[in-house]
């Protein structure tokens, strides 16, 4: 009798398991899979390698070399270029997004997002030239400043240093901080400002006391995206160095395509594992400042 | 009121845009001078493009880089918006970690993600180009998962599904003839982007070893250096037209899914 119950018991519970997991889990099995296979695995394998040795037996080495020379320079420019880029581009770029917004008619609005998201994608070769046509010894706004009296390439200045590749880095940046920080703008309703007149304040007021308060948070949030995307900027540093400017993206390259040899064969790995903490540090937050201004932002 | 401020003069606006587009115009409009020199006469032709679109392999890449953004578009939306509005529907407790999953390639440097691919995918997945829309679609994941939540969001989607199931409609029916033309504004917003992306992503593609339109532009660089502006420019410009024609046919309403 007992045994009968429980034979009864077990195929119910598995089907009510089955059940479960068909309601629960099973819809989402397609994307779990490909952004299991296609992503988590990838990554996975790449911290795991990256405690390799060359003879596969567990190792920090790698992670000592990543640290130093030339290794060590390399993530303090992409560090460098990523923090200037996004500073320079990030007020500037809240600026143009709050006139689009605020005072942009759709049409206008409509087409700034269309070209901010093909500017902001730009890079590589194609950006390459844009800027030698227009910044390079015989670009056009060169000559143009060389006529003011002010010769760009007097002194160390090449598109391929430092300076040159933050100046280029500015032309997807820009339209990034648009796109990013617009959204925050959007949600900025129109009554709180008139709220804040009626009760007395002056324009002045209203940004100290309201609009920049709840602008902040959003605009960090845009400046460390926009930090991320310049450390890990790899197409266009590619397209204008020539392995004067140590940058990881690059070192990485080198090392993957063996143009570059190490002793350790693994090295690459930790290199793209230490990118990968550095940009955590930045996204994360950001990501966290979004999900919690997302909740005022909803209309 | 809108319409009166439409037609009012606006200084701040018109001067950030004019800041602006000096800024994006004159590289573009320097290379694009380049573009159109021919060398041999002195003057100013179409030689280079001509040159361009009459090479072999023009049209070879640019097929190929169409056709798999065409392909992440597919899966793309495939697999995005039926576990999407199952997610809104079921109140499944995956949601939570489907979210998070999402994001996450923000987090990930290219580049490294690059490494990651090369050293793990089977020698099969490694030989076919097949591999890049997958990784062009967990590129774009971020973006597009946002974009078609935004448009889910902003509709009652359980009562468009009651009424839609309790009138007949199968999940596929339901899902193509009234949930995707509902949200017609975030979905084609999320191709829009995902095709971009697909279009002109080069680390991944250089560093895997692949051959695409982008990569190819870097190729012609080296022995034609005006045709690879010629070419540059349009790589700028046909994802501009598509992304413009895309956004601007769509209704307006349903753009903003957010408001």
């Amino acid at each position: 009798m007992t045994s009968q119950v429980i034979e009864g018991g077990a195929p119910s519970r598995g089907r009510a398991f089955l059940a479960s997991f068909i309601k629960n889990i099973l819809p989402a099995v397609p994307l779990l899979l490909i952004v299991g296979f296609f992503f988590l695995f990838p990554i996975a394998r790449l911290i795991y390698v990256s405690f390799l040795s060359n003879d596969n037996t567990f190792t920090i080495d790698n992670f000592k070399t990543a640290v130093q020379e030339p290794y060590r320079t390399g993530f303090l420019n992409s560090i460098k270029i990523g923090v200037f880029s996004a500073a320079i581009a990030a007020f500037p770029g809240a600026i143009a997004a709050y006139f689009i917004e605020t005072r942009g008619n759709s049409k206008l609005r409509r087409t700034i997002a269309v070209m901010s998201g093909v500017l902001a994608n730009t890079g590589g070769v194609p950006l390459a030239f844009m800027f030698y046509a227009a910044l390079g010894m015989q670009g056009y706004l060169t000559k143009f400043l060389k006529y003011l009296g002010w010769d760009l390439y007097a002194g160390t200045f090449s598109l391929g240093s430092f300076i040159g590749l933050l100046v280029v880095y500015l032309y997807f940046q820009l339209p990034l901080m648009v796109i990013v920080f617009s959204p925050a703008i959007v949600s900025l309703r129109r009554e709180w400002s008139e709220a804040a007149r009626n009760l007395g304040a002056s324009q002045f007021n209203y940004w100290i006391r309201i609009g920049i308060p709840l602008l902040f948070p959003s605009f960090i949030a845009s400046f460390l995206l926009l930090f991320a995307s310049g450390f890990s900027a790899y197409a266009t540093a590619n397209a204008l160095t020539v392995g004067n400017l140590p940058l990881t993206p690059l070192q990485i390259g080198g090392l993957l395509d063996g143009n570059v040899s190490a002793a350790q064969l693994n090295l690459g790995k930790a290199l793209g594992v230490v990118m990968i903490v550095i940009s955590a540090c930045a996204v994360i937050p950001y990501l966290a400042i979004q999900r919690r201004s997302a909740k005022w932002q909803k209309r | 009121m809108a319409k009166t401020l439409r037609v009012r003069f606006q200084p701040p606006l018109v001067l950030t845009l004019l800041i602006l587009g000096f800024f994006v115009f004159i590289p573009m409009i320097s290379a694009f001078e380049y573009s159109i020199r021919t060398p041999l006469t002195g003057g100013y032709g179409w030689t280079h493009y001509i040159w361009a679109i009459r090479e072999d392999d023009f049209f070879h890449y640019i097929l190929r880089s169409m056709w798999l953004a065409g392909v992440t578009v597919t899966i793309t939306l495939f697999v995005l918006v039926p576990t999407l509005t199952w997610l809104h529907l079921s109140r499944s407790k995956v949601r939570g970690l489907i979210d998070g999953l999402s994001l996450l390639p923000l987090v990930i440097p290219v580049v490294a993600f690059a490494v990651g691919a090369q050293i793990s995918f089977p020698e099969f997945v490694q030989n076919t180009v097949l591999e890049l829309p997958f990784l062009y679609f967990v590129l774009a994941l971020p973006y597009a998962y946002r974009s078609l939540d935004i448009g889910l969001n902003s509709i009652p989607l359980k009562t468009i599904t009651e009424a839609a199931r309790s009138a007949g409609a199968n999940w596929w029916r339901t899902i193509t003839a009234v949930i995707v033309p509902v949200i017609r504004g975030s979905v084609m917003a999320t191709i829009a982007l995902t095709f971009a992306l697909s279009l002109g992503e080069y680390t991944l593609t250089v560093l895997l070893h692949w051959d695409t339109f982008p990569t190819w532009v870097t190729f012609v660089a080296q022995d034609n250096i005006l045709g690879a502006i010629a070419i540059s420019m349009m790589s700028l410009i046909i994802p501009f037209l598509i992304l413009t024609v895309i956004t601007l046919f769509v209704p307006e309403r349903s753009m903003q899914g957010r408001k």
